[in-house]
């Protein structure tokens, strides 16, 4: 017992003693040091913003960095009423507001962000007042940067400052931070953003910076990985160009192999620089009310009905069901088509079609006699194991399921027994309740070229961290069971249509290529004009899909628009 | 009764009104009147907890430990579902006032293992003997474990190893029985677990037979091993959280921002301090929680090496008060619970004052006595008056 008794007191004393040690070392040796650091405390934490991990495209062109911009920053503890007073004039900002900004006064002096951005005039007239302004400080921060402005501003996306909710949610954001908003910068906020650093820097009595802390390592930014697209640059560049000249018009374009998207575009587009300058109030007014709504990304976001598109999935549901084989012919085609006591139009006079011929002619008529034949529910069961009716799952947010009717929906909508096979007249020739995104679209033909399989659509091919790839995306593919035999029928409709039927205007020297139009109405206005095409139509590596609202005719506007888009795919892969 | 009034331990009782005076001037201090008068108002609820103790017949504490170990536990879940605390669930709030049943936990766990252990005649290192005293302690331990709670948690550890060293158990084994979890600790950084490894291997070669001390080592080792194993299954922010959590020594980065103020506060009292209310760092609000687990920091500054050293001897002396009592008690049990009490007393003075001298991780102990809060200062006083109990009534 006095043994234990002895050792117990011993280890006290060896301990206390250590605190000793320590005390006498910090008070007595280091002492003088630590008096005049906290003789004002002279230690200000300033964050080193972590630059965002930039973007490329697949082959490297860079689409979205980060520039050096000025910001201004004031620290609480070392700041008066009367300089925030001055600050908040020279930089138009409501004093409240100014005061509201430095609201979470941390514990110790650290610079509080508030104004970012500033351009150069509004640095200008803070450094004249200097003298004037304790505590206020300008510093460079990277800011976002897209050197082709709108050209991505669906794709890459755009951020947008961080709101409350977030702020509370995540306490690594700090007020006036931006976040992504839409696009890969949205889906990718996580690996893009990187993680900012800090630093400890010792400050002179008149609040100058002397140097850095010696008892504390600066924690280095460590920037955000950068991403590459699987985008092509030339291909987006060209189908911003082959589409200028229409309002509202959405372009994607898949590799049939792995589902990688090679372009995508929505229009009309915005410069997602503009939200980090100050904005003009009656431009923003302008870009927020416009009726065509540039925010919206039609490609992925919207669904269309996918007029004479759809056929071909009409016909292979149709020859699944054995309804009809390749070459069965039904009534000829005189431009109308009677239905109890309503009149079903055709575009044209087509005479006696068999299945091929319908598609390569895009005759209304024979697709008619098709969905009085079709069931609802052998319809519908088709179009969901394509995927149809709900997202693809491409790797950015804010994409529409589109619409498959089903005979639920038709019942909850029209009253049980309320609706007639009238509305699958309309559902044969892709109108009606039948609502598909351009990208879905794309997808659906992936699967045609490939014979019953497609790849999910994704935009991010692989993910760099310091210039070492740390992720890449691996193609998922997506079986579907279709007759191989149909399909290499309606594929064989499908190369006829470029070459003597409605798609003509896509076509090309020395690659065939296959597709189908749709000229989808949309009644009071103008019809939308479809264009979905795959080359080459032996093997096939490329889906794309064009939409344009309401610019009438896909043989005549969207076709050649594919067909210009294949030509340069192939040009550019050839060199 | 005569007999026992002469016993009273007068400088025990002394120490103690000393620690809770210089905690009252330091609040004050630190916090400013507002936090004074909160105090204040648990100084009497103490004093009764001291004289409640003090006079309470140990027979029927002895007969009440049972009950007293169940209604902890009780509340220690109790207060996972209806507890609050930012980001943990660790107080019952009663009105304007909040009770953390953790520190409670520490007295009953002490009275709970201490009656165990004393009708044990003696304690080996095996299963049979060791598994009811882990299992006293490991249950609450958990459960403060899920507030979660790690820093108070870990305040049931000393008392277990004092009390289990003072009932015969040689050192050696006493570690051995926290080996596997230090070195799941260790094992998040190899520069931690290899001299832990070393030291290991050195001292079972030393002291043990050599087919034991290989499998110490082996048990040591796949332990050591088993932290980079779960931490490569975990995502990023769980392994981050992981390793603050088990292991907040791990700061890739260097030392706190918090331990920075700490030091510097400390350091600019210098030799004779800047003097009573005279503190720069703590009146700037530069010291985070300066009235509760830093407090130590304010009174460095302001009363120097010399008071702070005076401070470390105040409790020093007050711990070995403690000790002498256990070592004079002939009852088995009031002899253990002295013991308990002591190693929590010296376990939390030590780590409180080690982290904010930066020699350990910033974690929430309080400093006995001294620290601002009701349930810490009733807990110490309860503790004292039990003390002051086993002093003048040898049962």
């Amino acid at each position: 017992m006095k043994n234990r008794l002895k050792r117990l007191t011993g280890i006290i004393i060896i301990l206390f003693g250590i605190l000793s040690l320590r005390l006498s070392y910090l008070q007595l040796i280091r002492g003088a040091r630590y008096a005049r650091l906290s003789d004002r405390n002279r230690i200000r934490k300033i964050v080193l913003p972590a630059p965002r991990g930039r973007i490329y495209d697949r082959n490297g062109v860079l689409l979205a960095d980060t520039r050096p911009s000025f910001t201004v920053t004031v620290i609480p503890t070392e700041t008066n009423d009367s300089a925030l007073t001055l600050l908040a004039s020279l930089i138009n900002l409501p004093f409240a507001e100014l005061k509201r900004r430095l609201e979470p006064i941390v514990a110790f002096p650290s610079p509080v962000t508030i104004y970012r951005n500033a351009d150069p005039t509004i640095v200008a007239r803070i450094q004249e007042n200097n003298f004037r302004l304790p505590g206020v400080l300008i510093r460079i921060d990277p800011v976002r940067n897209y050197p082709y402005h709108e050209l991505y501003s669906h794709t890459i996306g755009h951020l947008g400052e961080v709101t409350e909710e977030e702020l509370a949610k995540d306490s690594t954001y700090r007020r006036l931070d931006f976040v992504g908003r839409t696009g890969v910068e949205a889906s990718y906020e996580k690996v893009l953003r990187g993680k900012d650093g800090y630093e400890f820097v010792e400050v002179d009595a008149r609040g100058r910076e002397i140097g850095p802390l010696a008892e504390k390592r600066p924690e280095p930014p460590i920037p955000g990985k950068d991403i590459y697209l699987t985008i092509d640059h030339r291909l987006q560049n060209l189908a911003a160009e082959l589409t200028k000249n229409y309002d509202r018009a959405a372009v994607v374009g898949i590799s049939v192999k792995n589902g990688a998207i090679i372009c995508l575009l929505s229009r009309p587009q915005f410069d997602p620089n503009i939200f980090f300058s100050t904005i003009n109030p009656s431009f923003w007014k302008n870009l927020v009310n416009n009726p065509s709504k540039p925010f919206y990304n039609r490609a992925i976001s919207s669904g269309y009905p996918p007029g004479s598109t759809f056929k071909p999935l009409v016909a292979l549901a149709a020859l699944k069901d054995h309804i009809v084989t390749p070459t069965t012919t039904l009534l000829p085609c005189t431009g109308t088509f009677r239905y109890g006591n309503r009149t079903f139009k055709c575009w044209s006079t087509h005479g006696t079609l068999n299945l091929l011929g319908a598609i390569e002619q895009s005759c209304n008529v024979y697709f008619y006699q098709l969905g009085l034949r079709l069931s609802i529910d052998s319809l519908t069961e088709f179009c969901q194991r394509l995927g149809l009716g709900k997202p693809t799952g491409i790797d950015i947010p804010g994409e529409s399921p589109g619409n498959i009717p089903s005979r639920e929906y038709l019942d909850r909508r029209y009253g049980k027994g309320k609706w007639t096979r009238g509305t699958m007249l309309n559902f044969a020739i892709g109108q009606g309740e039948i609502m598909l995104t351009p990208l879905q679209l794309a997808t659906l033909y992936c699967c045609i070229a490939n014979e019953g399989y497609y790849y999910r659509p994704f935009l991010v091919s692989h993910i760099d961290s310091a210039g070492i790839r740390v992720k890449v995306t691996q193609p998922t593919r997506i079986d579907v069971s279709i007759n191989k035999q149909d399909l290499m029928q309606v594929k064989k409709a499908l190369t006829r249509v470029v070459q003597f039927g409605t798609g003509r205007a896509a076509q090309h020297n020395e690659i065939t290529i296959a597709g189908k139009t749709g000229t989808a109405q949309n009644p009071p206005r103008p019809d939308h004009a479809w264009f979905v095409g795959y080359a080459p139509a032996e093997a096939p590596e490329v889906v794309f899909a064009v939409l344009v609202e309401n610019a009438g005719h896909g043989g005549a506007v969207a076709a050649p628009i594919v067909g210009e888009l294949i030509r340069a795919y192939f040009s550019s892969y050839d060199e | 009764m005569t007999n026992n009034r002469r016993r009273f331990d007068i400088s025990l009782l002394a120490l103690t009104l000393t620690l809770i005076t210089i905690g009252l001037l330091a609040i004050y201090s630190a916090g400013g009147g507002r936090y004074l008068l909160r105090q204040l108002i648990f100084v009497p609820i103490g004093f009764f907890g001291i004289f409640l103790f003090f006079l309470l017949p140990r027979r029927i504490l002895y007969g009440l430990t049972e009950p007293l170990y169940a209604l902890t536990l009780l509340l220690l879940i109790a207060v996972l579902f209806l507890g609050t605390g930012p980001g943990a669930r660790r107080w019952f709030q009663i009105g304007s006032f909040s009770l953390q049943p953790s520190e409670f936990a520490k007295i009953t766990v002490t009275l709970m293992l201490a009656k165990y252990l004393s009708y044990k005649r003696e304690i080996k290192p095996n299963f049979a003997s060791l598994a009811g005293p882990i299992l006293i302690m490991v249950i609450p331990l958990l459960l403060i474990l899920l507030e979660p709670d790690l820093s108070t948690a870990l305040c049931l550890v000393p008392p277990f190893a004092a009390m289990l060293y003072w009932q015969g158990l040689r050192p050696l084994h006493i570690l051995l029985l926290f080996m596997p979890f230090l070195s799941f600790a260790a094992g998040f950084s190899l520069y931690l677990w290899i001299p832990f490894f070393v030291f290991l291997a050195v001292l079972v070669f030393l002291r043990m037979r050599f087919f034991r001390a290989i499998a110490a080592l082996a048990t040591g080792t796949v332990f050591g091993l088993l932290s980079p194993v779960v931490l490569s299954l975990l995502k990023d922010y769980q392994r981050t959280r992981l390793i603050s959590f088990f292991a907040p020594w791990f700061d890739p980065h260097g030392m706190g921002w918090n331990a920075i103020q700490s030091q510097i506060a400390i350091g600019s009292g210098r030799l004779l301090g800047k003097g009573f209310l005279h503190g720069t760092q703590k009146r700037l609000g530069f010291l985070p929680n300066r009235h509760t687990d830093f407090i130590f920091s304010a009174i460095a500054e302001e009363t120097g090496f010399i008071g702070s050293l005076l401070l470390l001897l105040v409790i020093g002396f007050l711990i070995r008060r403690i000790l002498l009592i256990a070592y004079n008690s002939r009852d088995k049990n009031a002899s253990l619970i002295a013991i308990g009490f002591a190693a929590i007393l010296f376990y939390q003075a030590f780590v409180n004052i080690g982290m904010l001298l930066g020699l350990l991780p910033i974690t929430g102990v309080t400093l006995p006595f001294i620290s601002y809060g009701g349930s810490s200062l009733l807990t110490c006083c309860l503790m004292i008056g039990l003390v002051l109990n086993i002093s003048a009534q040898p049962e």
